[in-house]
């Protein structure tokens, strides 16, 4: 097997072995749903929100919801590989150790774009407007896959900090800004009737964050992870 | 990406790993020959684990190289395929199952028939009873025998091992001790560190004692009454 | 050496002088703007240091990059005297951002593009020393530290871009009226550029002291131990 091969495999492996852990302990994906919700609920009482609900603050409720969501579930992720210090078993295999923040990012990647969806029907319902757009679903793959690229790094650098799952937050918002303002902005021109086309810059600002972010974990989580 | 040569040989020098600016290892030269089973000892917090991770690749050195079989090479795949390392802790998923964790780790390790060889390890390793129950379940002896099997699937040549012994009972401390003696033959390179090195002293064919961040004294076990300090310290252990 | 070098004595000569020639320029050199008035002048340091935060960002990220290529700490020495004094820096931004904006748009806070950038600047700085002092070795504090500061960098101009970007589609009306554009006569600009000189020097300096700071202090950690 040629070591590309191999390292494809690895990813595979890693993102597999992830998904299988949460199938058994069913630990990370209905916790996060649940807070998903809450976060919702509490928006609906905090801002007083309404049915018939404006695009711009379905956008933004979804998105919200999504972030703080998507964080329990990058803490959840790398908290597993600190058990056992099983990262240090990952770290130990004859690949490319970027392997391993390709798997985790596509398994929080995942988890993420799961919920979305199950947060789609239900604010449809909530808020009596149909969010189901395929060109929506297109926002939140991206979104949600720039959100977990950059969280699956950063989650690698608050594991090892004494504070650990307190810390993932304060690092990721900040950075994270510029796609949560796209993913939004995207969302809510879709959802107000706007053509893609228009909405452009914004998906060409997520996809240009989904790589920047990918490629500061290609080449940086080696790093961060090795003492 | 340099392959690694067939004279299994491990040569450090000038090894120095600091913590806090301080150096827990200090310029560390050691080296082990092909077919070397050697016992690492030294005091609690004298930097054997430390010495372990790096050599495990799993920490970086601030200073100093180590060369594998001739060749200097850090961190690399090539390189990770040959070594096997036991830490304190199992490297395994609690959620998983014995066998699934095993054969999560052989396909990472581009095994041949992960699942054939997954099940072949944990017979030897006396788990197949257990074999689909969740780690969790697990006694600490039952999870270190694992955790050993899981070092040796992929058939490395470089075997780090800290401290292996701990939470073993008497049959399966047997067991590891045949294995140790399995492995012991030209092709690897066995470096074991234990607090108390007893049973090991018939087995092994060097010792090494790490103190003040350095390897005092390094000699094949036959030659250890030449060291009056060194046979006392192995006296206590045993 | 304990003795101050004398190149950053004459950093220090040269910045102080540079200072106040630019502040007697700005005060009495440069015209009084039209509409906004003598606070109009508040803008030439309010974008210096606006700008010397940013450079710091950028040192500090070049240090990040040091570090992790050599592994020699004064490369950390480097980021964090970087980040210290670029927080003070964005800090000033900020403050004299809002000194100049209540005259004139009668409110403390806009939601500029560049003042908000700045501000999440600010927290990012702040972040920064929350993850360093949530690691327990210097080791560790500068790695991780590095990474950090690398990664941020990227987001900057990214945070920049999307903020200016929403502010288009969602115009924020002032009260008052006017922009924040005004026309500079070539007196203005002369000021503008001279003030920009003499804080990139001003930041220069005090980033040589930071980094002197933390020299001393890790001697004097390996003389006591």
């Amino acid at each position: 097997m040629t070591s590309f091969a191999q390292y494809l495999r690895a990813i595979w492996c890693i993102f597999r072995k992830d998904l299988q852990v949460e199938w058994r302990g069913r630990q990370g994906v209905p916790v996060m749903l649940v807070f998903a919700l809450l976060v919702v609920f509490l928006f609906h009482y905090a801002l007083q929100l309404s049915p018939g609900l404006q695009a711009g603050l379905a956008a933004g409720l979804l998105w919200i919801s999504l972030a703080f969501a998507s964080t329990l579930g990058l803490n959840r992720s790398i908290s597993l590989e600190r058990e056992n210090h099983a990262l240090d078993g990952l770290l130990l295999i004859p690949v490319d150790r970027s392997a391993i923040y390709f798997g985790k990012s596509l398994s929080n990647f995942v988890f993420t774009g799961l919920i979305a969806m199950i947060l789609l029907p239900i604010l449809s319902l909530f808020y009596q407007q149909n969010m189901f757009h395929p060109a929506l679903i297109l926002v939140i793959l991206l979104g949600a896959g720039a959100y977990t690229g950059l969280g699956t790094l950063l989650s690698a650098l608050s594991i090892q900090s004494r504070t650990r799952d307190v810390l993932l937050p304060i690092l990721l918002y900040p950075l994270a800004l510029p796609i949560l303002i796209a993913a939004v902005e995207a969302s809510r021109g879709i959802l107000a009737g706007q053509p893609l086309r228009d909405l452009q810059t914004w998906l060409l600002l997520l996809l240009a964050c989904q790589i920047l972010f990918s490629a500061a974990g290609l080449m940086l989580f080696e790093t961060t992870l090795e003492e | 990406m340099a392959k690694v040569d067939s004279t299994r040989q491990v040569a450090i020098h000038g090894l120095v790993k600091r913590y806090h600016f301080q150096p827990v290892l200090n310029h560390l030269s050691l080296t082990l020959g092909d077919g070397d089973f050697c016992i690492l000892i030294g005091a609690n917090g004298a930097g054997k684990t430390t010495l372990l991770r790096i050599l495990a690749t799993l920490a970086r050195p601030t200073q100093g190289k180590i060369h594998f079989g001739g060749h200097l090479i850090t961190s690399s795949p090539a390189l990770r395929r040959e070594i096997g390392y036991v830490g304190h802790q199992p490297m395994l998923y609690n959620d998983l199952a014995a066998l699934e964790n095993l054969v999560h780790y052989a396909r990472l390790y581009g095994c041949p028939h992960p699942e054939e060889r997954s099940r072949d390890a944990i017979l030897s390793v006396g788990l197949t009873d257990h074999q689909d129950k969740p780690l969790r379940t697990y006694s600490r002896g039952m999870q270190q025998r694992l955790s050993i099997a899981r070092a040796l699937l992929h058939d490395p040549h470089y075997l780090f091992f800290d401290e292996p012994y701990t939470g073993l009972d008497a049959q399966a401390s047997r067991w590891l001790d045949q294995q140790l003696q399995q492995l012991h033959h030209p092709g690897r390179v066995i470096l074991l560190a234990v607090h108390q090195p007893g049973r090991l002293l018939s087995m092994a064919s060097h010792v090494a004692w790490l103190q003040d961040g350095q390897i005092s004294h390094h000699l094949p076990l036959d030659r250890v009454d030449e060291t009056p300090d060194l046979q006392a310290y192995l006296q206590e252990g045993v | 050496m304990h003795k101050k070098p004398p190149l950053l004595t004459l950093l220090d000569v040269l910045s102080a002088i540079s200072f106040t020639a630019a502040l007697a320029l700005i005060l009495f050199f440069t015209p009084t703007e039209l509409t906004m008035g003598p606070v109009q002048k508040v803008f030439y340091f309010h974008v210096a240091s606006a700008w010397a935060g940013m450079l710091s960002f950028i040192l500090a990220a070049a240090g990040g990059i040091g570090y992790l290529a050599t592994r020699k700490t004064r490369w950390d020495w480097l980021s964090l005297s970087a980040v210290e004094v670029g927080l003070v820096f964005g800090l000033i931004a900020i403050l004299s951002g809002m000194i100049w904006a209540r005259p004139i748009w009668n409110t403390w806070w806009v939601w500029d593009p560049r003042l908000t950038t700045t501000a999440i600047m600010e927290i990012i700085y702040l972040v920064y020393f929350l993850l360093r002092s949530s690691l327990d070795t210097p080791e560790t504090k500068a790695r991780l530290g590095a990474v950090y500061v690398i990664v941020s960098v990227i987001t900057v101009p990214l945070t920049f871009l999307s903020i200016r970007l929403f502010r288009t589609i969602h115009p924020v009306v002032i009260a008052g009226g006017g922009g924040s554009v005004f026309k500079m006569t070539p007196r203005m600009l002369l000021a503008f550029g001279i003030s920009l000189v003499v804080f990139t020097l001003i930041l220069a300096d005090f980033v040589c002291h930071r980094f002197r700071l933390a020299r001393l202090n890790s001697q004097e950690d390996e003389e006591v131990s």
